[in-house]
């Protein structure tokens, strides 16, 4: 009986989850979503990084970066890429079907006009100009990311444990400081400006939703936090799962047993970063803006954090750890009193998190999530055995 | 099933529970940046502030009869999360207005959500003109216009006899960037040439970009850098010769935290700081009551101009929604539009607003909603350890109290 | 840039000749039953350094890869980058003025010692317990700001010798029982991945060291008096060979370095002196030593070897504290101050091997020397220091993909 409760809870979650924009009505509604679709968001990264670490073995702490890849990629697309109604003239622009894609030029942070703007001086007032469409932007945003997650996954064929993490924090490091260099593309630190998802607003179940609307962009991160999941737990539970974890209990012996180490080494990479890569384009198109401070090293070890106090060897575990931790993280910043002075959690509540991250690795090694659900589990076999074993009893008694 | 229902009635039990926004006590918000990446040290000195300005408000009796309740969220310097905790302040805790705010970027990201939901946020230390320049209807701003600063740096810079070529060296932030490029066309315009270095933020060793500096052979540095990085790079130029000592050498406004500016500068002498709010010479009441609560409060040798902002940010919001006799958005936005606050930073207008538009004012949109005269000056540490109000101030000529002292000449 | 093509096609040329080189040598070493550990990286190097007249008679000749053969192409290739550099810029501060190379390299050398010292402490740690700490940082922060609070607010005028004593034997202490609580697992087998659970619990000691400090002395940039001051002197008369300020020496008009820096620099190589002391003629570091080698034989010859764990670990962590320690009067500290230290410090002992102790020396002046010339020789100037985080980290990655062994490690 009680092993059923995890199946049970998952499903009332899910119904939950499906119903919760609908159904609550708080004051703080604005709020309460951004807080879930900013923790379906880590729970993505979290989720993923476990099958890349939990799975695979491959310790990376490039999961950040693949993620602002996705959303810069997708960025640059909505920024410099634009479908007109009408030819401009002066940039360069590629004709298809009666519309033109119109690449313009980067400008950066100066206030210069650009050839679009020039263009669209000259036009009549009819004269469409639409963003580059959001699916494929994201798409595209997701290939930049999968890209750069087969170059690293090739790259770190030949590393392991700590060169592996060392080389991915480069790779973090590096890309921070060349978004931050490289203003004219990326506007630096000021940060990539991003359209909402819904530019025009969207119609739901009736009702016009504008584009700053919380609910349209739950369900989509929703959407891609599920996708995410079954596509995650299919493919751990696959062969792919089970070639993952021979990679990752020693490389050698399976490379000898005729597990092609190499792909699967590469799959992972690539399918994980193109997840991280497209949550990133979402989340930036739904935040509106993106900069390179996302990529700095407390944000990756906010991911890790998650995955790891959830269960690195679950991927639904982890996603549950991510969900918890960023609502945690959120209400721990309520300063209390303790002896008449007051703590201000502001600072304290990244001590306290420390704190739990060391002894949940200490003294809780499959993490808090996962174990639980272990010990749901086992305590049901252990109830189990012993009432056949009763029952073996009871019956050579007879 | 029954666990599941009761699990997922709890769950939302437990979220739907807190705050509605009550009419007593009234809550204000405050941005600042209180952990890394954000500017640890701005934020936690505007945080400072703040709560001393509720604390006066509160012992002058509240607001309409209401004590008021400060509620400071931290932004980290990350936009996506000034955005957030914008969303947090008006939805969760229920604040009827904001003040506050230091980054650039997350005051851009975070005045929409509040222009959206129609609370009026007072900007305290946000240069960007696009705060302002985006004429929103409820977002108002104290902190000078980062273009107006740049002004200022090139018009200094003028004034200082066989300047022919400068040096500035900027952060790569959105502070940083747009305000050296303001700055570069303001001395091309005075007919200076100048060559900009630019610098990650979190450098500590400045040795290798002053070599590259001297070799410049510049006649005078402007520093855009904020923090603790004006710090280290002014020490660090001092003790390679090429320090406020050597040459002339303007450095950011934390050096009027003369004890801490002391402390990591001992070579700092001779510095010029752009500094914003009243010189010491005009201070009234207010700022001398502000300057006393705020430096034993905080055991800090002066009040910096961004907290002396942030102080006003909220002051001048309670005096709106004391004009408007009510906490509704609308009212208090029209109440800030017609105001005229004394606060520590001296008067404060919104003279270029929905009754006199940019364009019936002649000016650019950058003036919305923008406090027009914040007191920006130069003013230069004369004497070691000297204290941030009795430095002299010496540019511009209305608030000149003495002679620039120019190094190396 | 005035002749950027000169730039590009030579960087060109030295990727095409390096990948046939990789190639090819390994293939010709391989053919003929020889040793192929070093083939490859050597025939990067002759590619790069000399295209197809290096290349050939070495694929030819196939001789002993010695220590000449594996050092002396990268030379070349360094040389063979430079002319191209200065070619394609001739206008370059780098190029045109020997005075301001000679300023940078002094400079990067000073600070490069200081970072030697700090990556030493990690290397330590990988030899004997074969982890990365990723709290390295924070130990170099905290190691300053005890100077800093032993100076300056608790026992003003303690003096700098005190005070760096001090922070050694907090930073070594902290370390010590840090890796009695939450490392012990690693050496009995209780965890499955040691490595990752040894990142990850480092990892949160990182987040609790640092915002525990910033919660307890606040976010205020704070900073220590120089440890020493220098007399105003000028030989001969108009200081043409030496002259000294307070603060600053002056060798020859030309190198300048500051007091702070210099006084850093000398405490690190009196320390490391110290350290090799330490580690070649007591019976501690003798024990260090026996279980860095061998952790078996170390045990049957009567070493503890979790005691010896407990050492490297806090001796580590005490060598990052020093580092900090003698910096903070050089540099403004705060409770984040750590974080571009550690990374420099993984990026040090990787170009230097992982686990070596003098490469990790070796590695911190090359790392210094590398970013000096990064930061001086950069010609858009709006980039040269912007990038300074990321040139030890294209090393790093330099290192990991043409030989992750490093300068001196061993095989991985």
């Amino acid at each position: 009986m009680i092993r059923h409760i995890p199946n049970g809870a998952g499903l009332a979650a899910l119904a939950t989850l499906l119903v919760f924009p609908l159904a609550y009505g708080g004051a703080n509604y604005d709020f309460v979503m951004h807080l879930w679709i900013t923790a379906f968001f880590y729970a993505i990264l979290a989720s993923s990084w476990a099958l890349l670490a939990g799975y695979g073995g491959q310790f990376s702490f490039g999961h950040m970066a693949f993620m602002a890849l996705g959303a810069y990629g997708a960025g640059l697309l909505d920024n410099y890429v634009v479908v007109t109604g009408q030819p401009t003239r002066t940039c360069l622009e590629i004709g298809l079907f009666g519309n033109w894609v119109v690449f313009i030029a980067p400008t950066g942070v100066s206030k210069v006009q650009s050839c679009l703007e020039m263009a669209q001086a000259a036009w009549p007032a009819d004269a469409t100009v639409s963003r580059f469409p959001l699916i494929l932007g994201i798409i595209f945003g997701a290939a930049i990311g999968g890209g750069a997650g087969w170059l690293i996954g090739t790259l770190v064929l030949r590393l392991r444990a700590a060169y592996l993490a060392l080389f991915t924090v480069g790779f973090s490091e590096i890309l921070r400081a060349a978004i931050s260099a490289e203003i004219w593309l990326t506007r630096g630190q000021a940060g990539l400006p991003l359209s909402p998802i819904f530019p025009d607003g969207v119609t739901l179940f009736g009702t016009y939703f504008p584009a700053t609307a919380k609910l349209p962009a739950y369900y989509v991160m929703l959407a891609l936090f599920l996708g995410t999941l079954l596509l995650l737990t299919w493919i751990a539970q696959s062969r792919i799962g089970l070639f993952l974890r021979s990679l990752r209990e020693d490389e050698d012996a399976a490379e000898a047993l005729g597990v092609d180490t190499v792909r699967y080494k590469r799959v992972v990479f690539v399918l994980t970063a193109m997840i991280a890569a497209a949550a990133g384009a979402v989340q930036g198109h739904y935040v509106g803006l993106i900069t390179p401070n996302t990529i700095v090293l407390l944000q990756m070890s906010l991911v890790i954090a998650m995955a790891v106090i959830g269960g690195l060897e679950n991927v639904v575990a982890a996603a549950i750890g991510a969900i918890l931790i960023s609502f945690a993280l959120e209400f721990l910043r309520t300063d209390f009193f303790l002896f008449g002075t007051r703590i201000d959690m502001t600072t304290w509540r990244l001590v306290f998190f420390g704190l739990l991250l060391m002894l949940t690795l200490r003294f809780l090694r499959n993490g808090v999530i996962h174990g639980a659900l272990m010990w749901i589990d086992r305590r049901g076999v252990g109830a189990e055995t012993v009432a056949k074993r009763r029952a073996g009893q009871t019956e050579g008694a007879e | 099933m029954k666990t599941s229902f009761i699990l997922g009635a709890s769950a939302l039990a437990l979220l739907s529970a807190p705050a509605f926004a009550a009419d007593c006590p009234i809550k204000l918000g405050g941005l600042a940046p209180l952990s890394a990446p954000g500017s640890v040290t701005g934020g936690e000195a505007m945080r400072d502030a703040m709560k001393i300005a509720v604390d006066d408000i509160n012992a002058a009796g509240g607001l309409l009869g209401c004590p008021v309740e400060l509620v400071v969220v931290d932004t980290e310097g990350l936009p996506e999360r000034g955005a957030a905790v914008m969303e947090r302040l008006i939805t969760q805790d229920g604040v009827v207005a904001v003040g506050g705010g230091y980054h650039s970027s997350v005051g851009i990201a975070a005045k929409d959500v509040a222009d959206g939901k129609g609370i009026p946020v007072v900007f305290a230390e946000t240069w960007n003109d696009q705060i302002t320049a985006d004429r929103q209807k409820y977002i108002f701003r104290i902190a000078p216009l980062s273009s107006e600063v740049s002004k200022i740096y090139a018009q200094f810079a003028a004034t200082i006899p066989e300047v022919k070529k400068v040096v500035i060296l900027a952060e790569n932030t959105d502070y940083g960037l747009p305000a050296s490029e303001e700055t570069k066309a303001g001395l091309e315009a005075a007919g200076i040439a100048s060559s900009t270095f630019t610098v990650d933020i979190g450098t500590q060793d400045f040795s290798g970009i002053i070599e590259r500096i001297r070799a410049e052979s510049p006649d005078m540095i402007i520093q855009l850098l904020t923090g603790e990085a004006t710090y280290n790079f002014t020490q660090q130029a001092a003790e390679a010769g090429m320090g406020p000592g050597d040459l002339p050498m303007t450095c950011d406004q934390a050096a009027l935290e003369s004890g801490a500016f002391w402390q990591n500068v001992p070579d700092g002498n001779l510095c010029f700081i752009n500094a914003v709010g009243l010189p010491r010479a005009l201070y009234n009441d207010k700022t001398n009551a502000f300057v006393a609560a705020y430096t034993s409060a905080t055991g800090k040798s002066a009040a910096e101009s961004y907290a002396m902002e942030a102080y006003d940010s909220i002051g001048i919001l309670a005096a709106a929604i004391t004009a408007a006799g009510s906490t509704e958005g609308d009212a208090i936005v029209t109440a800030l539009e017609n105001i005229t606050y004394s606060g520590t930073l001296g008067e404060i207008t919104f003279p270029v607003n929905s009754s006199n538009p940019p364009e019936a004012a002649g000016k650019t949109p950058n003036f919305w909603h923008q406090f027009p005269d914040p007191a920006v000056t130069m003013v230069q540490y004369q004497e070691p350890n000297q204290l941030a109000a009795d430095a002299v101030v010496v540019f511009p000529e209305r608030y000149k109290t003495g002679e620039a002292i120019i190094s190396g000449q | 840039m005035d002749h950027p093509q000169f730039f590009f096609m030579a960087i060109l040329w030295m990727v095409i000749w390096g990948a046939v080189g990789a190639v090819m040598i390994r293939r010709a070493y391989f053919a003929r039953d020889l040793d192929v550990t070093q083939a490859r990286a050597v025939g990067v190097a002759v590619g790069a350094a000399t295209g197809p007249f290096g290349l050939i008679p070495l694929y030819l000749k196939t001789p002993e890869l010695t220590r000449r053969w594996r050092v002396l192409p990268w030379l070349g290739v360094a040389a063979v980058f430079t002319a191209a550099f200065a070619l394609s810029d001739p206008d370059n501060v780098c190029v045109t003025s020997g005075s301001f190379v000679a300023s940078q390299v002094t400079n990067g050398l000073i600070i490069g010692t200081i970072y030697g010292l700090m990556a030493l402490g990690l290397a330590l740690i990988f030899s004997i317990i074969g982890i990365v700490s990723f709290s390295h940082g924070e130990f170099y922060m905290i190691g300053g700001m005890v100077v800093y609070y032993m100076t300056e607010v608790w026992l003003p005028g303690a003096g700098p010798v005190l005070a760096v004593i001090f922070a050694c034997v907090v930073t070594f202490m902290i370390g010590a029982l840090f890796e009695r609580a939450f490392l012990t697992p690693i050496y009995d087998g209780r965890v499955e991945r040691p490595n990752e659970y040894a990142i990850l619990v480092t990892f949160g000691l990182a987040f609790f060291l640092q915002y525990l400090v910033q919660g307890l002395s606040g976010a205020n940039p704070v900073k220590a008096r120089p440890f020493f001051e220098l007399p105003k002197t000028n030989i001969p008369e108009d200081g043409s060979i030496l002259a000294t300020t307070r603060s600053n020496i002056t060798l020859f008009d030309t190198i300048s370095v500051s007091t702070p820096r210099l006084t850093a620099a000398v405490i690190s190589v009196l320390m490391l002196g110290l350290l090799i002391w330490f580690l070649y003629k007591t019976w501690w570091g003798k024990g260090l030593r026996a279980v860095a080698q061998d952790r078996q034989a170390a045990a049957v010859a009567g070493i503890n070897p979790k005691v010896m764990n407990m050492v490297a670990f806090g001796l580590g962590c005490m060598l990052a504290g020093l580092a900090g320690a003698v910096l903070v009067q050089a540099f403004s500290w705060l409770p984040q101050t750590g974080m571009i230290p550690a990374l420099r410090a993984f990026v040090i002992i990787v170009l230097g091997g992982l686990g070596s102790l003098p490469g990790a020396f070796i590695g911190g002046l090359l790392l210094g020397l590398i970013e000096a010339t990064g930061v001086g020789c950069m010609p858009d100037p709006t980039r040269a220091a912007a990038y300074l985080p990321a040139y030890g980290m294209i090393v790093l990655t330099l290192v990991l993909l043409l030989k992750p062994t490093g300068l001196f490690g061993k095989k991985i």
